[in-house]
């Protein structure tokens, strides 16, 4: 089933679950020049209401055959930089041979990740992907790149009202 | 002077009569309002069928489901394909015995259910349900705003309960309760029944490979009487 919000849209495989969210504007100053960006979140595990942008809360719940995959958008200014330099094709595809231990925003124990940032249509990302085993990476990275074909990257949605004042 | 007194005793008494005469018959209006559902917030005039009602394995085929959550995010939450069972409890904000639902949902701890089923709460749209009301309600657990969900499942009312069953995709028991109590008693006969359905093929394969008769095996496939037509052929 297809969801679409803020720009992003994914349709994932089946056993898989997604969000795509905004933080609430009500956590920042009013007017202080920052835009509350989108995140997209998929798993093939049940995904917990309390999640941090990078997984928190959730890839502790992970079983070693499971995925957790985060598309993370950042301010326009940074695609400039050279951290969003990458020459990285939409979709995104990773191997198996990118992950590491060492790649993990936190490191658990069996667990690895790895990590993207790139521009898409003038919109700066970082993409970040957790398995549950590192043993597991050869037989995961194919589904994980499933759910990666299946996401798609729009225009960026127009700011609130709110963002505005 | 006395018997001016006298009128007015007389008048204010029969103004509290009838004032108290027309309390009673509100109070009797608004009960019988009350039996018949008014203001509780089920859907339509529907009739909710009464009772939990086992589906098994050829329950309806089951759906994902795909909304907004009460915090504003796009969710899609999978029911088929997962390695958990899960109960979809179709709740609305306004029906009386959604209210004890939201309670037992939202007060954490073990809600007496399979320890790996989830629980997935399923109102309608942010149209048709106040997103505030609802994040107020949800308390931590997941909700998902979904109209289509309710018509995906052909919900007759709130509050309804569907137990899908992870391994089959399909729904494996559905129905309304008043308690949460008759929740964890239809799931736990729909567990009991998938748990002993399964006990009974594992013991007639056991039985069979212990008599040397293996899956595949010509003696499971006996031919069919003569005459008999061969489907496909």
């Amino acid at each position: 089933m297809r969801i679409s919000a803020y720009g992003l849209a994914v349709d994932p495989p089946s056993g898989w679950e997604a969000r795509i969210r905004r933080h609430p504007l009500a956590l920042r100053p009013a007017g202080d020049g920052l835009r509350s960006h989108p995140v997209l979140h998929a798993a093939d595990f049940a995904l917990p209401e309390e999640r941090g942008d990078f997984g928190s809360g959730a890839v502790e719940t992970m079983k070693p055959s499971q995925a957790f995959i985060a598309l993370i958008e950042y301010d326009p200014s940074s695609a400039a930089t050279a951290l969003f330099s990458s020459q990285v094709a939409v979709p995104l595809q990773v191997g198996a041979e990118d992950f590491s231990p060492q790649q993990l925003q936190r490191t658990i124990r069996g667990q690895a990740g790895t990590q993207r940032f790139f521009v898409d249509g003038g919109r700066a990302f970082c993409l970040y992907v957790v398995l549950g085993s590192m043993a597991n990476r050869q037989h995961a990275a194919p589904r994980v790149n499933a759910v990666l074909s299946a996401i798609e990257i729009g225009p960026r949605a127009a700011p609130d009202l709110a963002e505005l004042l | 002077m006395t018997a001016l007194d006298g009128v007015q005793v007389a008048a204010i008494a029969l103004l509290g009569v009838l004032v108290i005469g027309l309390l009673k018959s509100h109070a009797e209006i608004l009960r019988q309002l009350h039996e018949l559902g008014a203001g509780r917030g089920e859907d339509n005039g529907h009739a909710v069928p009464g009772g939990l009602a086992l589906g098994g394995s050829n329950g309806a085929a089951a759906h994902d489901v795909a909304g907004r959550t009460p915090a504003g995010e796009a969710a899609v939450v999978a029911v088929r394909g997962v390695g958990h069972d899960t109960l979809l409890a179709f709740l609305s904000s306004g029906c009386l015995t959604c209210a004890g639902f939201w309670e037992a949902l939202g007060a954490g701890g073990d809600l007496g259910l399979p320890a790996d089923m989830r629980v997935v709460a399923v109102t309608k749209d942010p149209g048709e349900e106040s997103e505030s009301t609802i994040r107020g309600l949800s308390s931590g657990q997941t909700v998902v705003m979904s109209t289509q969900a309710w018509f995906d499942y052909e919900v007759p009312g709130s509050p309804y309960f569907v137990h899908v069953n992870a391994t089959t995709g399909r729904v494996s028991g559905e129905g309304t309760a008043s308690t949460w109590e008759q929740v964890v008693s239809l799931v736990s006969r729909a567990a009991a029944d998938a748990t002993r359905s399964s006990r009974g093929e594992e013991r007639v394969d056991e039985e069979l490979m212990a008599a040397g008769i293996l899956p595949g095996d010509p003696s499971l496939y006996p031919a069919a009487p003569p005459g008999d037509d061969v489907p496909g052929s």
